[in-house]
């Protein structure tokens, strides 16, 4: 089992449940001091479930300025990297920070400089590169890296690999340090050797050893790596997976093959496959991939505007699912539809993106200490099935890339607008 | 509208309308948004009300039809009065009690003039059909925030008349023009509120042409493609109403120039 993945899931058995719920109550009456922002936050969510049932965003209006927001994601982020210089999964309310977390230390590092390079802060900058030294120093000798959290028993994962080279790819795009560009070129040769002839990964390397249409994130990796090192090998290794991809979509939108055995299908992972096959398609030119991404997305987005929320879980072709908010997966699909704004000059895709990053900015903590002030939890209420009592990493980042983008682009609305 | 009709000598055999507060709403509505929006929704519909009761019309550009001589109708039920037909007040227009009224008067034309959904029994009930003035042209702008929309997505502003049927703005179309003095509206507020007596003005005038035969509905063509908008933004309600402020300064500086 890949751990890594392991992590970002919840499975739905009852005693797993159990064992994990009284592992975490062991750890809460290790860390007293926690029992406060635990009591307060769940107070907050079930008054806010009583007085703002499916976040109406028709009657709100912007409180919380977007640079604010954002200060505070990174500011997250930062205070939970831990010593070794990787950056933990999550805070649990019960038991506090985890350990290093490879995976997404390696995604993160592009939203650090993007942060940096749009503010100027020095610190999230540093913050990155310490997180790449890091990341370095867990690579395998085959190019691989680990999945599961770090000092787990370290096992190759091809997804953690793809999300690393993300990390790597930015890093020496913005140092041109070989080093960094030997390991990312390393990781891409080891993620084009165990790849299957129909383009898809599975095997020892994959999450429950299945192949899942989830990994054209790693796709994206692949493609972005080929831009930066005109190295066109990985770039065609992308399409590959694209072509995989693509078979998989289905005239309601709906992409199968997330795969995920004994687990609901979370927005997050739904998401990923739609932000692959997006950005993967945008790197590569590939129309079909966009005009696929685009039909899954405008089905959430209807979705999103007529029950002014997205579940936290689909059931197959997008009927029913779980009622309760997955957070990173809205904030997934904010940059998804900013993306494709950006592409299709559609505002309706700027519009409901604008109401998503409201709704997530007014869920960000605003005190609490380290690991809660500026956290995206995991799920909305914060006992929801996704990563429950929990303020994790990866939700961070993808706000922060929302957060970014729209930035950007008002910047280029307005622009436009005193053009015209 | 049903005072203009009344005037234009096309008395509506009955009115069908909605309590403003009412209890099986007031609890639907709190299940879907929940104390505080309901709490701002109601707040916003009293201060209406109170200034109706002072006379004060919510929109003035409206007042040409609600004035009948030296009385300005404040309601609907004065309407009535003055022109004799009946109003009665339901829960739910979708409601048996609500079909089987309406059916009763069996009217050959309704004009619908809410924003809730109406349902396929309810739609069925008049000769003709049910129509809607929908405050944007079809078929480019359907759906929510119709005039902002327009401004955004260089759609001229305006107004199209059409049978409503089971989509969203989708139904045929029996007249449609563009609002020709955009230039004049100093903001989103008055341009909605010239473009609503606008679309009273055109109800008039279709339902006269209607009744000569003059009018024929058109089903609308691009049907297959999704041209529905939702609720804007409001930051890009602000630059709708920038864009719609910047031809109203242009107008005005060439009425200025002469």
């Amino acid at each position: 089992m890949n751990h890594s993945e392991a992590t970002k899931d919840r499975g739905p058995s009852a005693f797993g449940r159990t064992a994990r719920g009284l592992g975490e109550a062991v750890g809460l009456l290790r860390g007293p001091q926690r029992i406060l922002p635990l009591a307060s936050r769940v107070v907050e969510d079930r008054l806010r479930i009583t007085l703002h049932r499916h976040h109406l965003y028709s009657y709100t209006t912007t409180v919380r300025p977007t640079d604010e927001a954002l200060r505070l994601l990174i500011l997250w982020i930062r205070n939970a990297q831990r010593p070794d210089g990787g950056i933990a999964a999550y805070y649990s309310l019960l038991n506090g920070y985890s350990a290093s977390y490879p995976e997404v230390t390696g995604y993160l590092v592009p939203t650090l400089y993007d942060f940096a390079c749009t503010t100027g802060d020095e610190k999230a900058r540093v913050c990155g590169e310490r997180a790449t030294r890091w990341l370095q120093s867990l690579q395998m000798s085959s190019g691989a890296f680990p999945g599961g959290l770090h000092g787990d028993k370290a096992q190759f994962s091809v997804f953690n690999t793809g999300q690393i080279l993300q990390g790597l790819t930015r890093s020496y795009a913005e140092t041109r340090n070989s080093q960094v560009l030997e390991a990312a070129v390393s990781a891409a040769e080891w993620l084009t050797h165990v790849q299957q002839e129909d383009g898809s990964w599975s095997g020892l390397g994959a999450y429950q050893n299945i192949a899942h249409t989830y990994y054209i994130m790693v796709s994206w990796a692949l493609a972005q790596l080929s831009e930066s090192v005109e190295h066109d090998r990985y770039g065609m290794a992308a399409e590959r997976n694209l072509d995989w991809v693509l078979a998989h979509a289905k005239p309601s939108g709906w992409i199968e093959g997330i795969n995920l055995l004994g687990h609901p299908t979370y927005l997050h992972f739904i998401a990923y496959v739609i932000q692959g096959l997006l950005e993967c398609g945008m790197v590569r030119r590939r129309s079909d991939a966009i005009q696929a991404a685009a039909n899954s997305a405008w089905v959430l987005l209807r979705k999103f505007e007529t029950n002014k929320h997205l579940l936290g879980a689909y059931n197959a072709d997008f009927k029913g699912g779980l009622k309760f908010t997955c957070l990173t997966g809205n904030a997934q699909m904010s940059c998804v539809w900013l993306r494709l704004f950006e592409v299709t000059k559609d505002l309706r895709y700027l519009n409901a993106a604008l109401k998503v990053n409201e709704m997530l900015k007014e869920l960000l903590p605003l005190g609490g200490g380290k690991g809660v002030l500026g956290g995206v939890s995991g799920s909305s209420p914060i006992w929801g099935a996704y990563q429950p009592m929990r303020y994790i990493s990866w939700g961070g980042k993808f706000l922060a890339d929302a957060l970014i983008l729209e930035q950007r682009l008002k910047r280029h609305f307005e622009r436009a607008e005193c053009a015209s | 509208m049903a005072a203009h009709l009344a005037q234009l000598g096309q008395v509506p055999v009955g009115a069908l309308t909605l309590p403003p507060f009412d209890r099986k709403t007031l609890l639907r509505k709190l299940g879907q948004w929940g104390v505080h929006d309901v709490a701002r929704y109601a707040w916003t519909k009293l201060t209406q009300s109170n200034a109706a009761r002072g006379g004060q019309l919510r929109n003035p550009f409206l007042e040409s039809f609600v004035r009948n001589g030296e009385q300005i109708f404040s309601n609907l039920h004065q309407v009535a009065r003055a022109f004799g037909f009946p109003v009665a007040v339901c829960h739910d227009q979708n409601s048996n009690r609500a079909v089987t009224l309406l059916k009763g008067w069996a009217p050959d034309l309704m004009i619908f003039t809410g924003g809730n959904i109406l349902r396929k029994e309810l739609l069925g009930v008049p000769r003709l059909g049910v129509i809607n003035a929908h405050l944007g042209l079809l078929p480019q702008i359907r759906g929510m925030s119709s005039p902002e929309w327009s401004l955004l997505e260089d759609v001229p502003p305006g107004i199209t008349l059409h049978y409503i049927d089971s989509g969203i703005d989708t139904g045929p179309v029996l007249l449609k023009r563009e609002f020709p003095r955009v230039a004049q509206c100093q903001s989103l507020d008055e341009l909605r509120n010239r473009l609503i007596a606008y679309g009273v003005e055109l109800v008039g005038e279709v339902v006269l042409g209607l009744n000569r035969g003059m009018i024929s509905a058109q089903v609308q063509s691009d049907l297959d493609k999704d041209h529905q908008f939702f609720v804007i933004h409001e930051w890009l309600r602000v630059r709708a109403e920038n864009r719609l402020k910047e031809s109203s300064a242009a107008w005005t500086a060439e009425r200025q120039h002469g």
